[in-house]
C-alpha cells in the first residue's frame, strides 16, 4: 500500500491542484495497487516518515506564512523521510516553501524550510503561459506540458533543476531552467496540473514511492493515449513533435 | 470641448459602422476611438444619465442581472443605457454610452446600467459616479489574466470606497461580497437565499474564502448553498452573515422555472422566474432589491422578472425534434458545478457534448477544468451515454473525464465542432445538455439555431 499525504489542501489549492492527486491516485488503483490519501493541514498529527508520497500545492503569500510557521515544526521528521526516500512532489507556492526564503515586492521575507539550496524573489513581470520542459526519466530524455502563473523568481544554488526549458519562462525566465529535484523531491512551476497529461512522470514518482513503502515489483504498464494526447496539443502549439526522442 | 466631445463620438460612431461593415461584432473598437480622440468621452456623457448610474460587478451573474435590472427599470417606463455583453471593460462602457448619444454630445436617458469587468472597476468607478453598485459573488475565475482574488476584492473595495454618495446592493451569503459593508462603510443592503432543503453542512466544492475577511480566523458555517455562499460566521471577530432586507424564504422546482417565496421587511412576494437554477435566483433577488431601492412598485417588478428570458447559454433551452437540449456557458468551477447539479437532476438520459477553448477571454489557463466535479457523474454514469468532447482543449477534457472515472468508451474528442453537436443532438438520450466555454458560446449557439427550433420541446 502506497500512503499519501495531500498536505494543506485547504490552504494551498490554487489552479487545478487536487488533479495530481487524482492522476497519482488512478494510475495507482488502475494498476491494483492500493493507496491511501490523508490531507493534512495546520497542527494536524501526522507521522511524515510513514509517509510514502507527499504533495504540496500552490497558494497565495497569506497561506504560505501559516504553512511556512507549521512545516517549520515538523522539519526534523521531513528530513529523515526525505533521506528514507519518501516522494515529494511540491508545486508553485509548496516549491517555494522547501527552498531558503520566499522575499516578496514588498521586501518581507517568508523563510521556508532551507530543505533544498534555492531561493526565490519577487519578480516584475508575471511569468504566465504554456510550458515544455525536457526532463531526463531512467535515463531518457522525456518532454513535458504543463502551463506557469508565477511572479517569484527562483533561482537554484546547488540543487538540480528538475529540466530544462524547451519553451516557457522556468524558474526566472532567464537560466533556462525549470524546478528543482533533490533525491526522491520534485518541484515544478508547472501546474495544468502537471501529472494527469504527463504520465511517464507520474509512473515515474509512483515507482519511486512503491519501493519506498517496500514492494519492489514491477510496475505495469498502463494504456496512456489520451494522456499523450493531452500533453501533445500543447506540444503541437509550441512546435515540438514528439514527447520521447 | 464640446467640440471635442461630438469629434469623438462621430468618430467612435464611424468606427462602429465600419467595424460592422467588415462584419466585426466591434463592441469595444468605438470606445477606444472615441477615448484616443477625447479621454473625457465617458465622463461627460455620463453626467448627462438624469436618474442614475447601476454599476453591477462580480463573477458570475452580472450579464443576467443586469439584464434583469434593465428590464426592470423599462418595464417601469424608464429610458435606458445598458452596454451590451462582452463589452464590459472600460472601451465596451464607453461604447455604449457614445452609440446612443446624438452627434452634438448629448444624450437622453434616465438610468445606465453598466455591467462591470472586475479587473475594469477602478478605471470605470475613476469616470463615473454610481447610485447604486451590485456585488454579485466572488469566484475564482480566469486568474491568468487578472490576479490572485483577494487582490482583486482589494482593487474593487478601494474603487467603491471613494463613491461616498453610493449604495452598495450586496449578496449577503458569500462573505467576500459581505464585507464590503464593513470594507467601505458606505450604506448597504443585502440579499440572500434561507435554508433550503437543498443546502448541505458541508461544502464538496472549491471553497474560496475559508477564512474571515475582517480578521482571518477560519470561519464556521451552518450550511452551504455552494461554493463558500452559506450561513457563515466567525468565532474571532464579529463578522457574519448580515440579515438580508431581501429574502427568499422558500424555492420550488417546477417544470422551465423557479417559484419562490421572498420576504421584505413585513411584506411578503411570489415570485416565479422562467429559468432554473439557484443562481439565477440570485440574479433575480439583486434585481428585485435594485429595483425596490429605486422606488420601482414591486408588483411591476415581478411580472417584469417573470417574463425574463435567459442570455444566450445560461441553460438556454432548444427543441430538436421534440428532444430538449440545453446550452450552457462554463467559465469557472462553481458555474460548471451548477451547470452538472441541473443535468444530473434531469430525467432519464442525457448525452453531454463539452467544448473547451483556451484563448484570452476563456482564460488561457484551463487547470479549472480539475476543479470542477465531474466525479459527480460517474457515481453512476448509467443516464449518460456518451460524452463528446471539442474544442481547442477537447483532448484535455476527455482526460479530465477519463480520471473523473467515467468509462473511456463513453469518451470521444471530435475537433469539428459542427460534427460534435451533430453527433449529440442525433444521440438516442431522452435529452441532451451542450457546455461550452466562451469564445466557442456563439459558433455553437449560432450551430444549434440552425439545426433545432427555439422554445418548449413536445
Ligand atoms: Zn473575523
Amino acid at each position: 500500500m502506497i500512503r499519501i499525504c495531500h498536505m494543506y489542501p485547504d490552504l494551498l489549492n490554487l489552479y487545478g491542484d487536487c488533479g495530481n492527486i487524482t492522476a497519482f491516485v488512478k494510475r495507482c488503483q488502475w494498476r491494483s495497487i492500493s493507496v491511501s490519501v490523508q490531507e493534512v493541514s495546520l497542527n494536524d498529527r501526522v507521522n511524515l516518515r510513514e509517509q510514502d508520497f507527499i504533495f504540496f500545492g500552490g497558494g497565495s503569500d497569506r497561506e504560505l506564512k501559516l504553512i511556512a510557521a507549521d512545516l517549520t515544526k515538523r522539519k526534523e521528521e521531513l528530513i529523515e523521510a526525505i533521506n528514507d526516500g519518501l516522494v515529494i512532489l511540491a508545486i508553485c507556492g509548496g516549491y517555494q516553501l522547501l527552498g531558503h526564503y520566499y522575499l516578496a515586492r514588498d521586501g518581507e521575507k517568508i523563510y521556508g524550510l532551507g530543505l533544498m539550496d534555492f531561493y526565490t524573489q519577487a519578480g516584475s513581470r508575471r511569468l504566465v503561459g504554456d510550458v515544455v520542459i525536457e526532463m531526463s526519466i531512467d535515463g531518457l530524455p522525456v518532454k513535458v506540458a504543463g502551463f506557469e502563473n508565477h511572479s517569484g523568481y527562483t533561482y537554484l544554488g546547488s540543487c538540480q533543476p528538475l529540466g530544462q526549458v524547451l519553451s516557457g519562462n522556468g524558474n526566472n525566465g532567464k537560466d533556462g531552467l525549470e524546478g528543482a529535484c533533490y533525491r526522491n523531491v520534485f518541484c515544478s512551476y508547472l501546474h495544468g496540473p502537471l501529472l494527469p497529461k504527463n504520465a511517464r512522470l507520474t509512473d515515474h514518482l509512483i515507482k519511486l514511492a512503491m519501493k519506498k513503502s517496500g514492494d519492489n515489483s514491477q510496475l505495469r504498464p498502463l494504456e496512456t493515449e489520451l494522456e499523450d494526447q493531452a500533453c501533445q496539443v500543447v506540444l503541437d502549439r509550441l512546435g515540438f513533435k514528439k514527447i520521447t526522442r | 470641448m464640446k467640440l471635442r466631445l461630438s469629434t469623438a463620438i462621430a468618430a467612435g460612431k464611424a468606427a462602429y459602422w465600419l467595424s460592422r461593415f467588415r462584419g466585426y461584432q466591434g463592441s469595444s473598437l468605438p470606445g477606444k476611438v472615441a477615448r484616443r480622440l477625447y479621454s473625457g468621452t465617458l465622463r461627460d456623457l455620463a453626467k448627462q444619465v438624469r436618474k442614475g448610474i447601476i454599476v453591477i460587478s462580480g463573477t458570475n451573474g452580472k450579464t443576467t442581472t443586469s439584464n434583469m435590472v434593465t428590464e426592470v427599470l423599462m418595464d417601469a417606463g424608464y429610458r435606458v443605457i445598458a452596454n451590451r455583453e462582452g463589452a464590459n471593460m472600460i472601451a465596451g462602457v464607453t461604447a455604449s454610452f457614445l452609440l446612443n448619444a446624438a452627434l452634438r454630445g448629448s444624450i437622453n436617458c434616465d438610468y445606465a446600467i453598466l455591467e462591470v469587468d472586475e479587473a475594469s472597476m477602478p478605471l470605470v468607478m475613476a469616470e463615473v459616479t454610481p447610485v447604486v453598485i451590485v456585488l454579485t459573488n466572488f469566484f475564482r475565475d480566469q486568474l491568468d489574466r487578472y490576479w490572485e482574488l483577494d487582490k482583486i476584492i482589494a482593487v474593487i473595495r478601494d474603487a467603491i470606497k471613494k463613491s461616498k454618495e453610493s449604495s452598495l446592493i450586496l449578496n449577503a451569503d458569500d462573505p467576500l461580497v459581505a464585507q464590503f459593508r464593513i470594507s467601505t462603510g458606505l450604506r448597504s443592503l443585502f440579499f440572500g437565499l434561507s435554508r433550503q432543503e437543498l443546502s448541505t453542512s458541508a461544502s464538496s466544492q472549491t471553497r474560496e474564502s475559508k477564512f474571515c475577511p475582517v480578521c482571518g480566523t477560519l470561519l464556521t458555517y451552518d450550511y452551504f448553498h455552494y461554493g463558500q455562499l452559506g450561513n457563515y460566521r466567525c468565532p474571532g471577530c464579529s463578522f457574519k452573515r448580515p440579515r438580508p432586507q431581501l429574502e427568499s424564504v422558500e424555492l420550488t422546482y417546477v417544470p422551465g422555472g423557479t417559484n419562490c417565496r421572498i420576504t421584505y421587511g413585513q411584506q411578503a412576494f411570489d415570485l416565479a422566474i422562467p429559468t432554473q437554477g439557484v443562481y439565477n435566483v440570485y440574479n433575480a433577488l439583486a434585481a428585485f432589491l435594485t429595483g425596490l431601492h429605486l422606488g420601482i412598485n414591486p408588483q411591476s417588478i415581478l411580472s417584469s422578472l417573470g417574463r425574463h428570458q435567459s442570455v444566450a447559454g445560461r441553460m438556454e433551452l432548444f427543441n430538436y425534434q421534440g428532444k430538449p437540449v440545453y446550452l450552457c456557458l462554463v467559465k469557472n468551477p462553481t458555474g460548471f458545478n451548477q451547470g452538472i447539479t441541473t443535468l444530473c437532476a434531469a430525467a432519464k438520459t442525457k448525452d453531454v457534448l463539452i467544448v473547451i477553448n483556451d484563448n484570452e477571454a476563456d482564460g488561457r489557463d484551463i487547470s479549472w477544468l480539475w476543479d470542477v466535479d465531474f466525479e459527480t457523474l460517474s457515481a453512476d454514469h448509467r443516464p449518460y451515454p456518451c460524452f463528446i468532447c471539442s474544442g481547442q482543449r477537447g483532448e484535455e477534457m476527455a482526460l479530465r473525464l477519463k480520471y473523473a472515472g467515467i468509462p473511456i468508451d463513453k469518451i470521444s474528442v471530435n475537433q469539428d465542432i459542427k460534427a460534435a453537436i451533430n453527433t449529440a443532438l442525433a444521440g438516442h438520450a431522452d435529452s441532451a445538455f451542450l457546455f461550452s466555454s466562451y469564445t466557442a458560446l456563439w459558433q455553437v449557439h449560432k450551430l444549434l439555431k440552425q439545426l433545432t427550433a427555439k422554445g418548449d420541446p413536445r
